[in-house]
């Protein structure tokens, strides 16, 4: 078997979608969407659906997550085995967890590679706070996958593709969670992760005064600053969203800019996705020169202030 | 009333090591409790201050590592009453689904209003035991809770933040609660918590005692192997005097474009 017979695909976010659409098409042979109005089954036709069904409308006290018995009733229904892919959000992770459930069904959430394999699937997810990637296999007849973004191309719309969707009766299920209120979220003040350059502090600099001069160089870039895990769990020189690790946060700035940070791996897993590496360490032996794009062997303190001034030039 | 916290022992990351081959040495490492885990039990301990009715249970399912005193103290030194392990030789191997199935039966013995449980665990992240110990006990459960509102005799109320959006939402008893690291910081026990820990009731269960036949996993873990280390260009310049700060500063121009 090259593919599964069947895929199902759902996805609470509608920008998922065409993604989700270009990895079921990839890895099924039948495409089946559950959507959520007409809008969303036009697209997924559009984007190949081979089958859609509706949810119709949801009420506003409902969640997503209570739609799992409508799911599992339509997913049975159909065939005794078969694929059903998510996008990795909370929302469809918690619905993951109650269709494989239900479905007694193998769940892998936030795969980053999906294959299949002697009829299986195999997916890749993230590990020990991204220090390795487990390949897992999911053994059962119906497979459940929540799908991180950036993994599969994104199938194309064919606006000559039409079809009309199925409605789907609300299974409602024995123990409603219900829904008091939503609000859209307020965004966090830092943002690391959205930094395009980021320069990182790290015990180097040697104390908390001294973070100035990061300070300087980093407003003459126009970066943001980032520190690692000494910096802000044992010294509390600075805070913990700012601190880049395997227990903080991973980011992908195009630059990331390391001053006094030896580059043990727990703090290069959250560093190893900048797309350059740039190194400032008085040990020439230090970690972090293998894993640099460019480095500099020196004192930080006649390093830095000198190219905040080269850079203001 | 009766709250479950859930906590799994983890190897401590930071002295993880990657061997050659990429796979993970995790010999030099030390047993502790999954960061996530200790959201679970502070939010437990945090419900007990608003209700001194309440008696805590922590409970955790795995090797053999969970027979050592000094882990056992440790967890309970975080402020539950009792502890219930469910230990034997393998199950620090276990996948989610047969956690899940291992701590529903422990629960179901032990009896439970309130279930709470950290998100994932920071070795696997799998991110569904929770979730599935609500489904195996038939009981209503949910994900991202960041934060708990209230809590009755027969309703928990608690607001979960999704990636844009932060609901609030309301779940019959007796529930399963799967918090976010946001929720609470988990405080270091104090020395007088630490010396009352060794006080405290514990309970050691196979999954004999339990009545659980063998619980086959729907999943198999392959490989967990660090990943390849991209390509680094590496060019090293020695020394801090004005040349070679001049060269790493043109390089740096470069690169901010």
């Amino acid at each position: 078997m090259s593919k599964f017979s069947t895929v199902w695909v759902f996805s609470d976010a509608a920008s998922r979608l065409p993604e989700l659409m270009g990895a079921a098409r990839q890895l099924g042979e039948d495409v089946r969407v559950i959507v959520q109005g007409n809008e969303q089954s036009a697209q997924a036709f559009r984007l190949g659906a081979d089958a859609a069904y509706d949810l119709g409308s949801i009420p506003a006290d409902r969640i997503i997550e209570d739609y799992a018995d409508t799911l599992v009733q339509t997913i049975k229904n159909h065939a005794p085995n078969a694929l059903v892919l998510l996008p990795a959000t909370r929302r469809c992770k918690a619905l993951a967890a109650r269709l494989g459930a239900r479905l007694t069904a193998g769940v892998v959430n936030d795969a980053n590679e999906l294959v299949l394999q002697d009829g299986h699937i195999v997916a890749t997810h993230m590990v020990y706070g991204g220090l390795a990637f487990g390949k897992e296999q999911i053994t059962t007849p119906y497979a459940v996958t929540t799908l991180n973004s950036g993994v599969f191309e994104v199938a194309q719309e064919d606006s000559a593709r039409t079809g009309s969707a199925t409605s789907l009766e609300f299974v409602a299920p024995k123990n409603p969670i219900i829904c008091v209120s939503r609000k859209v979220k307020q965004s966090n003040s830092v943002d690391l992760g959205k930094a395009r350059l980021v320069v990182s502090v790290g015990r180097g600099i040697g104390n908390q005064a001294n973070i100035s001069i990061a300070e300087a160089l980093s407003n003459a870039m126009g970066a943001e600053l980032g520190c690692s895990r000494p910096v802000a769990e044992n010294e509390k020189w600075m805070d913990r969203e700012r601190y880049v690790g395997i227990s903080g946060i991973m980011i992908k700035p195009e630059l990331y800019l390391a001053l006094g940070i030896s580059g043990q791996i727990q703090h290069m897993v959250g560093a190893n996705g900048a797309q350059i590496i740039m190194a400032i360490n008085k040990d020439k032996n230090a970690p972090i020169f293998q894993y640099a794009d460019y480095g500099l062997v020196g004192d930080l303190m006649k390093i830095v202030p000198a190219l905040t001034e080269a850079l203001k030039r | 009333m009766k709250i479950i916290a859930c906590y799994k022992l983890i190897p401590e990351e930071q002295d993880i090591t990657v061997n050659s081959d990429g796979t993970l040495n995790l010999n030099k490492t030390d047993a502790k409790i999954s960061q996530f885990d200790l959201n679970a039990i502070e939010a437990a301990c945090a419900l007990k201050q608003q209700n001194s009715d309440i008696h805590i249970v922590a409970m955790s399912s795995g090797g053999e590592a969970l027979a050592n005193p000094k882990g056992r103290k440790d967890v309970l030194s975080r402020g539950p009453d009792e502890l219930i392990v469910v230990s034997e030789p393998g199950l620090e191997n276990a996948l989610p689904h047969q956690t899940a199935a291992i701590l529903a039966a422990a629960a179901q013995k032990s009896g439970f209003d309130l279930i709470l449980c950290g998100d994932g665990s920071a070795d696997l992240y799998a991110q569904q035991v929770g979730l599935l110990l609500g489904e195996a006990l038939g009981v209503s459960a949910i994900n991202g809770v960041s934060r708990i509102i209230s809590l009755s005799d027969t309703q928990i109320q608690v607001e979960r933040t999704l990636e844009d959006e932060v609901e609030t939402l309301t779940l019959n008893l007796p529930a399963v609660v799967a918090v976010s690291t946001d929720i609470n910081a988990p405080q270091i026990p104090s020395m007088k918590a630490i010396l009352g820990a060794a006080k405290k009731p514990v309970q050691a269960w196979q999954s004999a005692d339990l009545g659980l036949g063998d619980v086959s996993g729907y999943t198999t873990l392959l490989s967990v192997l660090a990943p390849q280390q991209k390509a680094r260009a590496r060019v090293i310049i020695e020394g801090d005097g004005e040349e070679q700060i001049a060269e790493f500063a043109e390089h740096l121009r470069k690169v901010i474009g």
